[in-house]
């Protein structure tokens, strides 16, 4: 029961990184592929009407974090206050960004929240980085499973960490390159005209950027925590996790020469899905790891909720995820094909 | 509220007071509005009446700004549970998870995805699917107070739980816990202010236009539905949903109802001050006119009953801020009483068809919308002052609540971060609405994501 909702919650969190990911992307990308107001308005018109879908996956883990693991909620959140809080401040801007941008066809109106859009997702993607890096590097939690930490320290991934050190920042760089890759390719499928020649040329050197980025993190990993590849090497999810991660960047690597857009943007969902949910399977059942000492790692047995909740939590998850679902698909599909920046006097976009 | 600055749990108090009085002015009028424009939607798909289709379309837009700031000023809150309340969620959140994990996979999901065709949508779906997008949108929103309520509810009045072996909380009876015959008032009584909030802005806009002689038909529209809904809201605020609610605290939490009313002593015939000063520190009301018996008729239906004193409960069981708590409640009352008069005097003139010509009247209704947020508010800072110094009453207290890693300075740089931050979402958010209200319901150009393709398209039709 303990791992199934281990499953669900990262499930949820990847789901929030995929689907939110392609708008952060497109964000970080929207000044180098857009060049003009109007095609930064095709940008936004492209991450579409359901930006706050993508969004409510976050609150939906948050939700489901304090219902099935609280004691991890409890300490990982008020262990990361600041760095939440910068995230926190981030998701503002952005969703004003979003909301705002296109209400007055002013041109200094726009250029001000375009800036905003491009500024608060690149510390979106970086942030969310960082968080990915503490989780596989691990936190300073005490014998009482409590932490809290400084930005940076002394820069290594040992002991008294911070949020950032070599290793950390190496993940966030890996992820934002990641994010910038699949928000490209998500462009090409959703934009035409000069934005999506641009888009396309930017996702082939970012999709090319990401092998050795890759590479480098994966051998980092093994000196941070060599543990991680033994426990995943006896585990058949990873290798599992592993044909994933290569038929995705082989339907990737097709799509994109080959010019197929639905297929390569199929890829790289597929590929990030892949990457983080090997990466979460290897850390079960560890959740928060405690880099002063083992034993203080918070379980998922040590930090679920009782069996009874988590038995009722599973009756009424599934439901609610079909009709999330239905909604999702009954709104793309009347939002379907290319964001063009023809538009009638109710349109998003024709 | 205890203001030892020194207390961690003040700041984390304030940080979350603040924060969530601040989000609730966004949805109270979501879930206000979205019936209205369900209402319109309905209207226009049965008359054909295109004056429908435009007041719907014009309430959409400032729904969809009102919906933009609630959704961005809502995150912080889920996300305080952890950040600043893990002590709270520890213990609890086996239990109150289950809600704010409900809320985000019912609600949200249901309301961000129509949320978009409901303001922007209206051809891409046609008639009848922008009409259930607008139904969704305002089942979601209502379904949201739900579970919020009841989360709300359990901290009030706790039901359906166990404490496990190893001291935190966990869910007993999913069934009690939803069912909770507190959150079912509360939720009555919460829902009914939304709708009074977003009666008084329709109907202020009504007036607005009628007052400036503009756009005729649509403020007539707006001061018919507005006053009536207004009005019959207001007496569902005060009756029974409100009455009920006052009944409840004396039931569960007597102290919390003779700090609301300033009762230092208990007695039979206890009356209602409608003026007075609490004065904590001697333990006695100062100057109070008192309707004599109201009181004990009011809690417990008959005149002579027994209403419990704050002298009979230690002083540790005490609601910690007595005098913010009696203010609040009196000052709700004192609201929720006049716009049930404004209302009915509005209703009554429209009915003799002369709240067109009534100037005086039209300009109290154009400057009276302000006044449901602060009772709205009011009523909030009742609930929450009252249920003190409890987090979850009678079995947690506050003080156990916050996060211990997280320092008071943190506290407190991030509680001016979010004081500049919401100000300036403030202003952006009046000055976008006041530019909807300018350009009027007939303005032609939904979004101006066209206009950036068309320059010189918008236009006044």
């Amino acid at each position: 029961m303990i791992a199934t909702w281990f499953g669900i919650v990262s499930f949820m969190l990847i789901a929030y990184v995929v689907l939110d990911g392609r708008n952060f992307g497109a964000g970080m990308l929207s000044w180098h592929v857009a060049k003009t107001s109007q095609e930064r308005r095709q940008v936004i018109a492209a991450i579409g009407p359901l930006w706050s879908w993508h969004e409510v996956w976050l609150v939906g883990f948050g939700g489901t974090l304090v219902c099935v693991f609280p004691r991890l909620m409890a300490s990982g959140f008020s262990g990361y206050y600041l760095a939440l809080m910068l995230v926190l401040w981030g998701l503002i801007l952005r969703g004003i960004a979003l909301e705002v941008g296109g209400h007055i066809n002013d041109r200094l109106w726009q250029g001000f929240w375009d800036f905003v859009f491009l500024f608060s997702n690149f510390l979106l993607a970086i942030l969310f980085g960082a968080a990915a890096g503490n989780l596989e590097r691990g936190v300073p939690l005490d014998a009482q499973g409590n932490f809290s930490m400084a930005f940076f320290t002394d820069f290594t991934p040992y002991g008294h960490v911070g949020l950032l050190d070599w290793y950390t920042v190496s993940v966030t760089a890996f992820i934002a390159v990641l994010l910038a890759a699949h928000g490209a390719t998500y462009l090409v499928l959703k934009t035409e005209g000069p934005v999506h020649d641009r888009s396309a040329r930017a996702a082939n050197y970012l999709w090319a950027a990401v092998v050795p980025l890759f590479l480098a993190i994966t051998a980092e990993t093994w000196i941070v925590r060599p543990a991680l590849f033994q426990s995943a090497a006896h585990k058949p999810l990873c290798w599992l996790g592993l044909l994933v991660i290569i038929g995705a960047a082989i339907t990737l690597i097709s799509g994109l020469a080959r010019r197929h857009e639905r297929r390569a943007f199929t890829g790289s969902n597929v590929l990030i899905a892949g990457v983080l949910g090997t990466g979460a399977v290897a850390l079960y059942p560890v959740m928060l790891y405690s880099t002063l000492a083992p034993e203080n790692s918070l379980t998922a047995d040590a930090v679920a909720s009782s069996q009874h909740s988590l038995l009722l939590a599973s009756i009424w998850w599934p439901v609610a995820a079909v009709l999330a679902a239905i909604y999702f698909i009954f709104i793309s599909r009347r939002y379907s094909g290319k964001a063009s920046v023809r538009t009638d006097n109710q349109g998003f976009y024709d | 509220m205890n203001s030892n600055l020194s207390d961690p749990a003040f700041w984390s108090r304030l940080q979350f007071g603040f924060t969530l009085a601040y989000h609730y002015l966004f949805p109270q009028l979501t879930m206000g509005l979205g019936w209205f424009i369900v209402y319109w939607k309905w209207r226009a798909l049965r008359t054909g009446d295109e004056k429908y289709n435009q007041a719907a379309r014009f309430w959409a837009k400032i729904f969809g700004l009102n919906f933009a700031v609630g959704v961005v000023t809502g995150i912080p809150m889920e996300f305080q549970f952890g950040t600043n309340w893990a002590g709270f969620s520890k213990y609890a959140g086996g239990v109150i998870g289950q809600t704010l994990a409900m809320e985000g996979m019912f609600a949200f999901f249901l309301e961000s995805a129509f949320v978009g065709a409901l303001i922007w949508g209206e051809k891409r779906l046609g008639p009848r699917y922008h009409f259930l997008a607008a139904v969704a949108v305002a089942t979601g929103s209502w379904l949201s107070g739900y579970f919020i309520l009841v989360t709300n509810a359990f901290m009030q009045h706790p039901v359906g739980y166990e404490i496990q072996s190893n001291g935190t909380l966990g869910i007993q009876s999913l069934s009690a816990y939803l069912l909770n015959p507190w959150a079912w008032i509360q939720f009555s009584h919460n829902q009914m202010a939304a709708l009074v909030t977003g009666s008084f802005v329709i109907a202020a806009m009504g007036a607005f236009y009628t007052l400036r002689g503009i756009h005729p038909t649509q403020a007539r529209l707006y001061l018919n539905a507005g006053t009536l809904v207004g009005l019959v809201a207001a007496l569902f605020v005060a009756f029974p949903t409100g009455d009920q609610q006052a009944k409840m605290v004396g039931r569960h939490q007597p102290v919390t109802l003779a700090a609301m009313e300033g009762k230092f002593e208990g007695g039979t015939d206890a009356g209602v001050a409608v003026i007075g000063q609490p004065n904590v520190a001697e333990k006695r009301l100062e100057n109070p006119i008192e309707v004599p018996d109201a009181l004990s008729f009011l809690a417990y239906g008959h005149f002579g009953s027994y209403v419990h004193g704050l002298d009979e409960y230690p002083e540790d069981t005490w609601p910690d801020n007595i005098e913010l708590l009696y203010y609040s409640f009196h000052l709700m009352i004192t609201l929720g009483t006049l716009f049930i008069l404004l209302m009915g005097l509005a209703v009554f003139l429209n009915w003799c068809g002369r709240l067109q010509t009534t100037t005086p009247l039209l300009w109290v209704l154009m400057l009276a919308f302000p006044f449901p947020y602060i009772a709205n508010i009011l009523g909030w800072m009742t609930a929450e002052l009252g249920r003190q110094p409890w987090l979850i009453y009678n079995l947690f207290r506050t003080r156990d609540g916050y996060s211990q890693v997280v320092s008071n300075g943190d506290t407190i740089f991030t509680l001016i971060g979010f004081t500049g931050l919401y100000f300036v979402l403030g202003l952006l958010f009046l000055f976008l609405v006041g530019r909807e209200i300018r350009l009027g319901p007939d303005h032609e150009i939904v979004n101006s994501e066209a206009g950036a393709s068309a320059p010189g398209k918008e236009r006044a039709v």
